[in-house]
């Protein structure tokens, strides 16, 4: 079976949040709970990159390995779900993951959190697929219905990738082939190869060759 | 099965038990009333009744400082028990499906939990009182250690419910309150509104003989 | 798979000469080549192609210190792509604090065991008499059993989400055992302040009588009459329960302290410190947990009238002379030394002994 992953592509990532907005939009999520999330490093510096991060379905998870009722279980896709009957709230997967993906309704006194909500992967949960149970809990079952996350359908420049770890890797590394092509074939640093300086062309150029 | 059992009949059936009985014991200690006094009236009765009554609440200065202890666990248990019984979000959501059919503003969660805590404390350290003093072991009954029982696990799994998102700790905590309804109106529990009748009764005495007690 | 340039396996067989000729020259070519290579660099004054990859990988790993960066999300951490120490907090949990944690608690146990059927019940040699003495207030009495009765709610409760899912929840299955956990984690939350309290007032009031002294040494030294016969004098506690006394307050204080951090995720505590702040809570827990064990055998079945002033608030003469030697004879020296009568008269078990004595209702 394919193995499911997300690859956000730091080169092209406008960090324009349309896939938050996806996210927020396709599963109903209560406020507070952010299944997904653009990062900006260095804004405004040179050097800025952004990345959209969610769960990255992980193949070794530590949200699996810390839970202490094992409610989080990876799927034959290779997603990474969880039980929210099972979920008591307590914040261990939060402390494990490094992407900080588990998220808690609330974050009250006396560790009152809720119970974990994280991305599904678009696959919904151990209910019943599209039942109206797993709607209200998990939100929306696309994989089931044989797409893919919405946020990464609807990425503008398709900087977010999600689907079989075969397929987006292939991608990426044809897009990795390119740039470095680009940079040899234009005689700019691959920094610069990402700006499209008007190298060559006449006019008023903001740039100074 | 059991569940619904618990739900339903079971709350209604206590909720019986418990107003019928409160009523009959109030009713029976008013039709016993006072025993008639023919010397004539020093003072107001009524007065005296009134004025026992609130004046009870603050201790005697020799009790306050020989029983600190428990004057202090017993206003600890006695206003957390008061703040998380009628003021605590979800019994108060309870109530207003249940009985009243409206609701009143709850406490914040953090001070519902801090009424708790302190409640928590109150009781636990009254009944090893209880427990430890040679005096109030000897005078316990089986009566004071079932009720003292029956409220500190009605609380106790109140507290493990706290997560309300499991059906099967909320009707332990709710069979729990029913068995409590139940077992009140038979019990010392009933000071809960007895005190009322044993303090105006006595200021009332005290106030006709124009004594200040 | 494509062979790697340079390799010999692409040289067809002409003769042995003329295949040892190749073979050299491939060897020089092997050898020359990245000098070749990096000479055509410079000369070129190349295109640096740095991955700004590398870069950015670099500090969203926080290889160099935590960089958070922005984002739109609001919440606690949020700005931070990678925690890196999540994967450390893992493995400690996980392959060390688990099996280690259950190691110690286990074999504490054993210990218990091991030292009960060897050594057996220490006695008290002279055999319980009549004669008593005035050991704890009810106040203290109070206190200790409500701190007990907090510890191991919180124990029990700890323990279950420690432990739970390898030894309960095979046989429990999910749904008994999940349910069992969130009624455990809300417990725990709410007793865990009851329990700072508790360790207030204990400290507050048995805090005199444990500052060291100078027989204590001797105590240690003698093995606090564990090993051998004899026993070693002490004043009202000794060397060991002032030992017992300070790990509560000091470990206790600790657990309380990161107790508090993670009970209330309010002020901003990142993932870090609440990791942090689990780990040593749950060390600390295990260390008081085993000394507590060793406090529970010696108080109960490890030892004959340890527990009487625990509960009535008087024990032996005979016990204190042999356990608390030091103290027993001040007492005896100032006349405290009651009679069974009299202690049964001031604990109102007698029918003329309506009098509860002044000293025991004023705590």
């Amino acid at each position: 079976m394919a193995r499911m992953k997300f690859y956000c592509d730091a080169e092209r990532c406008i960090e324009c949040n349309a896939c938050v907005t996806a996210c927020k939009n396709e599963n109903e999520v209560p406020w507070g709970v952010n299944r997904r999330r653009v990062v900006t490093i260095k804004d405004g510096e040179p050097g800025e990159r952004s990345l959209s991060v969610a769960c990255m379905h992980c193949s070794d998870a530590p949200c699996i390995a810390v839970c202490p009722v094992d409610c989080i279980y990876d799927t034959i896709d290779g997603v990474v779900l969880h039980d929210k009957d099972i979920c008591i709230g307590c914040g261990y997967c939060f402390y494990a993951c490094p992407f900080g993906a588990p998220q808690f309704p609330q974050e009250g006194a006396f560790g009152s959190r809720g119970k974990m909500d994280k991305c599904t992967f678009c696959a919904g949960g151990p209910e019943e697929d599209h039942s109206v149970e797993e709607r209200r809990k998990y939100g929306s079952n696309r994989l089931a219905e044989g797409k893919l996350p919405l946020c990464a359908e609807m990425c503008s420049t398709k900087a977010l990738l999600a689907g079989d770890a075969n397929v987006i890797a292939d991608i990426y590394r044809e897009r990795v082939i390119n740039r470095g092509a680009s940079v040899l074939n234009r005689g700019v640093s691959y920094q610069n190869a990402a700006f499209r300086a008007s190298r060559g062309m006449e006019g008023k150029s903001s740039v100074k060759e | 099965m059991i569940g619904e059992l618990i739900d339903g009949p079971l709350w209604y059936f206590s909720l019986v038990v418990f107003i019928v009985g409160v009523l009959l014991r109030l009713f029976s200690i008013l039709r016993a009333g006072l025993k008639p006094d023919l010397s004539p009236a020093r003072g107001g009765a009524t007065a005296g009744a009134l004025r026992n009554l609130i004046s009870r609440s603050i201790p005697r200065r020799d009790v306050a400082t020989r029983g600190r202890m428990v004057l202090v666990a017993g206003y600890l248990f006695h206003v957390g028990l008061f703040a998380l019984l009628f003021f605590a979000q979800p019994h108060v959501d309870f109530y207003a499906e249940r009985i009243t059919g409206f609701g009143w503003p709850a406490l914040p969660y953090w001070a519902f939990i801090v009424s708790a805590e302190i409640a928590f404390i109150g009781l636990l350290m009254l009944w090893l009182h209880r427990l430890l003093h040679p005096v109030t072991r000897l005078l316990s009954s089986v009566d004071d250690h079932v009720g003292t029982g029956l409220v500190f696990l009605v609380m106790l799994t109140g507290c493990l419910a706290l997560a309300q998102s499991f059906e099967a700790l909320r009707l332990l905590h709710l069979f729990l309150a029913e068995l409590l309804l139940i077992y009140f109106p038979f019990s010392s529990l009933m000071h809960a509104f007895t005190f009322t009748f044993s303090r105006s009764y006595s200021g009332a005495v005290m106030g006709r003989k124009g004594v200040n007690a | 798979m494509r062979p790697l340039p340079g390799t010999s396996t692409g040289v067809p067989p002409f003769s042995l000469a003329g295949g040892m000729m190749l073979l050299l020259i491939t060897l020089l070519v092997l050898v020359t080549m990245p000098q070749a290579m990096a000479q055509a660099e410079t000369e070129q004054n190349g295109i640096q192609v740095p991955n700004p990859s590398a870069e950015l990988w670099r500090s969203v790993r926080q290889r160099e210190g935590a960089l958070p960066g922005r984002t739109q999300v609001q919440g606690v951490d949020s700005a931070m792509l990678i925690n890196p120490y999540g994967e450390r907090w893992r493995n400690f949990r996980m392959k060390e604090l688990i099996p280690y944690g259950g190691y110690a608690l286990g074999g504490m146990l054993l210990l218990l065991l091991l030292f009960y059927l060897v050594r057996g019940k220490i006695r008290v040699n002279a055999g319980l008499g009549d004669r008593k003495l005035f050991r704890y207030t009810l106040y203290e009495r109070t206190i200790h059993w409500f701190t007990a009765c907090t510890f191991l709610f919180l124990a029990l409760t700890g323990l279950i989400l420690l432990f739970g899912r390898s030894l309960l929840l095979p046989w429990m299955g999910p749904e008994l055992f999940s349910l069992l956990a969130s009624a455990s984690k809300e417990g725990h939350n709410l007793f865990g302040p009851l329990f700072g309290v508790a360790l207030l007032l204990v400290f507050f009031r048995f805090v005199r009588r444990n500052i060291y002294q100078k027989g204590d040494l001797t105590w240690l030294l003698k093995g606090g009459g564990i090993i051998g016969k004899g026993h070693v004098p002490s004043h009202f506690f000794n060397m060991g329960e002032k030992s017992m006394f300070w790990i509560l307050v000091l470990v206790g204080s600790v657990i309380v302290g990161s107790g508090l951090i993670l009970v209330f995720p309010l002020f901003g505590q990142g993932r870090i410190s609440m990791e942090l702040a689990h780990v040593s809570h749950a060390v600390t827990t295990l260390l008081m947990i085993v000394v507590i064990l060793g406090h529970i055998y010696i108080g109960s079945v490890g030892m004959e009238g340890a527990l009487d002033g625990m509960t009535t608030g008087y024990c032996d003469l005979n016990w204190a002379r042999e356990h608390h030697a030091e103290w027993a004879e001040r007492c005896e020296a100032d006349g405290d030394v009651l009679d069974a009568d009299e202690v049964s008269q001031r604990r109102g078990e007698t029918v003329s002994g309506a009098a509860v004595s002044t000293r025991e209702s004023s705590a």
